[in-house]
């Protein structure tokens, strides 16, 4: 990731941003995820030490972890190197080819399911075009009926419309 | 307190009518859901009936595993599925005896949600001690945990062991400091470090460490004495009526045809009474009684109202 | 028995055609299917079980263990090409790993990876045979406070493994111990932040996490990368082969990675993944090459899986000795035997002798077969990578689906990894790394167990903590490796502020 950003900037891209706001904002979710565990901890109850709550141990991790993510704020803020870039057309895609599985494998079948799957997670990619994805998508959904249902005998339906 | 179980021995007697003849009931593979991953007795049996379902009867059969949440993830599953014979659970006091009280809800009814075929045995759990601990017997259990407290082992909370255990404290007046596990073996390997005073745990499954003197069983909790170990006492003898055991049936989603049921339930019975299965059994500690469907129902019933007491009990403080 | 005349016979009996035909479709099932993301050693051994039925005890306990560490090897294959660490400790072998392949230097890793494991495996064989009986009550002599004392180790080098500060990784490491708490408390049996959802009350299962944090994360990195010709330029794809001066660089971390990898083997459930992080973090300060650890380093490859695999091999001792089983795999391994009576125990060793010395043999005959069976198939993997990345990251993605879907046969899984899928891509923006987050996640739930019930049977004493010998010496070699840690990388920070300070001008 990182050399491709050097590549990146090499070929004369844009300057990016200094990673300093970025990393801090993942400080940030840190301290935040680490309050969420340290208040429901302290509703679980942290008993006593010789017989130690639900919520004893979500409490010193997250107390451990809060602490933790101010260092990396304060370590991260003085971080003049450039930000990573983001890529959200990639992110939406993949995360809209695991959605399209998940709704699908159960409701029409694995074979479909990997087939619409594989199509989505294709969608970023401009160097194949759509008439490719579709094939790609039918090869890999075949393949995948053989190799899991008719190889490893993986207790899936190939197809479950009716 | 009560009878922790509804014995079966009379219906082995009034075995059902014979409606049907064991064999095929349906075209489809048939899938027999396990609440545990691959690789324990619960699932071990399964791929038993599943094997002897096509080699003997030519019904296609498959293991799916399904574990989690104390069983009541592959409970919820079958409960949903068509009431077809192609989907059966191997149902344990996990799913329909524990979890109804152990959980502040469920997704499905224990009962209604199923139609419970046939019963397939039950193992017996015994409460062991260190050898060298001067406990001889449950008499001395008490007393020491009387005067200097005792830690016992259980393979988990809610776990049939912990729910032993709470049996035990509630009969015997005693408060032992429950420590769980996952499983009974690391539990067992905990106490052979002698960290841990006593455990509950399967009899059968204990056998070497019993004959090597590395455990010593101080009670049984079965209706009666073991043919493995007829030494030791049962606790309804030491006048303490516990009886907790370890049972295991096949169910399906509610509303199988009843004539299929009875097919199903008449080939569980066929492959429970070959002899390789009934020698494999045995090697498990598992005692076979043939049930009817009916007294299968009747049972799995009994079960959650009589363990419902102690199950609440263990749930309060986990202790 | 004398261990030469018991290996000799063990020999004998692994030999046999009929057990070397099954040894050889168990590895080279097992590695077969160790390649597929998210399908390990659990799907190709339950799916082989009913086989075994028809065959005798030790044909079956060699089939299955060759599917075991052949399942290993293919995990690390996947590491290595795909950054998809099929076990935690393979995640390890991922940090230089993946490095190395988009350095077009996939062959060497994946050569690497195989020779290690092969010397890694027999050493860790070697240490089985001789020393069986007191690994077994080496396992015993640890309670609830030295388990904890051992993880708490593991972890403290997990955090080391990471690249970036140290700060971070610790970090990870306990955002994972946070993160594992996640599910049904297993010591009181409440629910802890499963927001009421059934699924979760087991928690979140370790391949989603690492399907997630590993292979979608770097996915949904690499796909512009490549789509801008990234690294399509000057590999050498063909080359495999490692030059003189590399295989001079694995020696040590081979020997030094087999040596910890068998001993924390013994121990049920810590072993491997402990091992392979205590190894890496140990080789990363001790190697003359450890300013590359994290760019493509040959010996970071070579080290985990050393590690990894004697600890496979030794973790065999606990599951048949004691009968607890460090793995699902493992707790199939006691299914396979019980369909047989044989019933896991420290009479094992005596009781069926022939059959531990043929499962000890097997694994010489088994590691050799892995040998013979990957080195050609490396060229084969290798070429797999000039597949076109627009045909590639599809399957990919198709293949975590289908391999989380696997685990429990539940959708509900799909969703959590596409939720840790976002959350690897992000930590990737803000430069986390997954790795030691997931060993973390791994050992956290493990920790708490340990700690808790040594809280209950000391009587709420935290002293037995330090007093106890094992697990004093443990606790202390662990703030040793601690106080390396930091001080090296305060050390580093004071060398590399003048150059910062230079180019911030």
């Amino acid at each position: 990731m990182r050399d491709f950003l050097r590549r990146l900037r090499r070929s004369g891209e844009t300057a990016r941003p200094p990673h300093a706001w970025l990393g801090a904002l993942g400080g940030l979710a840190l301290l935040a995820l680490s309050t969420v565990f340290v208040i429901g901890g302290l509703e679980l109850g942290t008993g006593t030490p010789r017989r130690l709550g639900t919520g004893a141990f979500p409490v010193i991790t997250g107390l451990a972890l809060a602490i933790l993510s101010l260092a990396v704020i304060a370590g991260d803020l003085r971080d003049s190197s450039e930000a990573e870039r983001p890529d959200w057309i990639s992110f939406a895609a993949i995360g809209a080819a695991l959605a399209i599985f998940a709704l699908s494998v159960g409701r029409i079948g694995l074979v479909p399911g990997v087939f619409l799957a594989t199509v989505t997670a294709s969608l970023p990619d401009p160097s194949l075009k759509f008439p490719g994805k579709a094939a790609l998508g039918a090869v890999v959904a075949l393949g995948c009926w053989g190799l899991f249902i008719g190889l490893i005998g993986l207790p899936f339906k190939p197809f479950a419309w009716n | 307190m009560k009878q922790f179980l509804l014995c079966g021995a009379a219906a082995i007697l009034l075995a059902g009518p014979a409606l049907a003849e064991p064999g095929k009931w349906t075209d489809e593979p048939v899938r027999i859901v396990v609440t545990f991953p691959p690789g324990g007795t619960s699932d071990l049996i399964a791929r038993i009936l599943a094997q002897y379902f096509e080699s003997e009867f030519g019904q296609k059969a498959v293991v799916d595993n399904r574990p989690g949440a104390g069983g009541t993830v592959a409970a919820d599953y079958v409960a949903q599925q068509a009431p077809d014979g192609t989907t059966l659970i191997l149902g344990n006091n996990a799913p329909f005896t524990i979890a109804p009280t152990q959980f502040d809800s469920l997704p499905y009814d224990p009962l209604a949600s199923f139609t419970h075929i046939a019963y397939l045995g039950a193992s017996t759990p015994a409460l062991f001690v260190q050898p060298d601990s001067g406990i001889a017997s449950l008499d001395d259990y008490v007393e020491v945990a009387r005067t200097d407290g005792i830690t016992y082992g259980s393979s988990g909370v809610g776990s049939i062991t912990h729910i032993l255990g709470k049996a035990v404290d509630i009969d015997l007046g005693i408060e032992q400091i429950h420590v769980p596990y996952q499983g009974s073996a690391p539990a067992i390997q905990d106490f052979r470090a002698g960290v841990l005073e006593a455990y509950y745990d399967m009899l059968a499954q204990n056998r070497d460490l019993i004959r090597d003197g590395e455990a010593l069983p101080i009670a049984l909790a079965a209706p009666e004495r073991s043919p493995l170990f007829p030494e030791i006492p049962t606790f309804r003898e030491l006048g303490h009526d516990i009886v907790v055991e370890n049972w295991t049936g096949l169910s399906g989603p509610a509303g199988i045809d009843p004539e299929m049921a009875a097919t199903i339930h008449d080939t569980v019975e066929a492959v429970m009474a070959m002899q390789p299965v009934v020698d494999q059994l045995a090697e498990w500690g598992i005692t076979h009684t043939a049930m009817s469907s009916e007294d299968f129902t009747a049972f799995v019933g009994g079960t959650i109202e009589t363990w419902a007491p102690l199950i609440a009990a263990a749930k309060v403080n986990g202790g | 028995m004398d261990i030469l005349t018991g290996f000799g016979q063990g020999l004998l009996v692994a030999l046999e055609p009929v057990n070397l035909l099954y040894c050889f479709i168990g590895v080279f099932l097992g590695t077969f299917i160790g390649v597929l993301p998210g399908i390990g050693s659990m799907a190709a051994i339950s799916m082989l079980l009913p086989l075994t039925f028809h065959l005798d005890p030790t044909a079956a306990l060699v089939m299955i263990a060759g599917v075991y560490y052949g399942a290993e090897y293919g995990g690390s294959i996947a590491s290595v090409l795909m950054n998809i660490p099929g076990t935690p400790s393979s995640s390890i072998t991922c940090i230089d790993g993946y490095p190395m392949a988009r350095d077009g230097r996939a062959g060497i890793a994946l050569f690497a990876s195989a020779v290690a494991s092969f010397g890694g495996g027999l050493i860790g064989m070697v240490v089985m045979a001789v020393l069986a009986p007191a690994l077994a009550s080496l396992a015993l002599n640890f309670g609830p406070t030295e388990y904890f004392a051992v993880i708490l180790l593991g972890l403290v080098a997990a955090s080391a493994v990471s690249n970036g500060s140290p700060v971070k990784g610790i970090a990870m490491v306990v955002a994972g111990l946070m993160l594992g708490t996640v599910g049904v408390d297993i010591t009181t049996g409440a629910e802890r932040f499963t927001m009421g959802i059934p699924e979760m009350r087991d928690g979140v299962h370790l391949v989603i996490v690492a399907m997630g944090l590993f292979g979608v994360g770097e996915l949904i990195v690499s796909i512009r990368a490549n789509a801008a010709g990234a690294h399509q330029n000057a590999i050498d794809y063909a080359r495999f082969y490692p030059s003189r001066k590399e295989w001079k660089a694995m020696a040590g971390p081979v020997w030094r990675g087999a040596g910890i990898g068998s001993f924390f083997g013994a121990l049920p459930g810590t072993g491997q993944t402990v091992a392979s992080a205590v190894a890496y973090a140990v080789e990363k300060k001790l190697s003359p090459n450890r300013a590359n650890f994290g760019k493509g380093a040959i010996e970071g490859v070579a080290v985990p899986e050393a590690a990894n695999n004697s600890a496979t091999q030794t973790a065999f001792i606990p599951t048949l000795t004691l009968g607890v089983p460090g793995s699902a795999s493992m707790a199939l391994v006691i299914g396979a035997l019980m369909m047989y009576g044989i019933v896991p125990g420290p009479r094992l060793l005596v009781d069926h002798s022939d059959l531990f010395w043929g499962l000890v043999a097997s694994f010489l005959i088994g590691n050799v077969l892995l040998l013979i069976l990957n080195i050609p198939m490396i060229g084969l993997w290798v070429r797999l990578l000039q597949i076109p990345y627009r045909y590639m990251y599809p399957t990919i993605i198709v293949l975590i689906c289908v391999g989380v879907y696997s685990v429990n046969n539940n959708v509900f899984d799909i969703w959590l990894t596409l939720a840790f899928g976002w959350a690897g891509y992000l930590m990737r923006l803000f430069r986390f790394e997954p790795a030691p987050f997931l060993i973390g996640f791994v050992l956290g739930p493990m920790m708490e167990e340990q700690l808790r019930r040594a809280m209950l049977l000391s009587r709420g004493d935290a002293s037995v903590f330090l007093t106890r010998p094992i697990s004093g010496t443990l606790i202390a070699a662990t703030v040793l490796l601690l106080a390396w840690s930091l001080f090296a990388a305060m050390k580093a920070r004071r060398a590399g502020r003048p150059a910062l300070a230079l180019s911030d001008e």
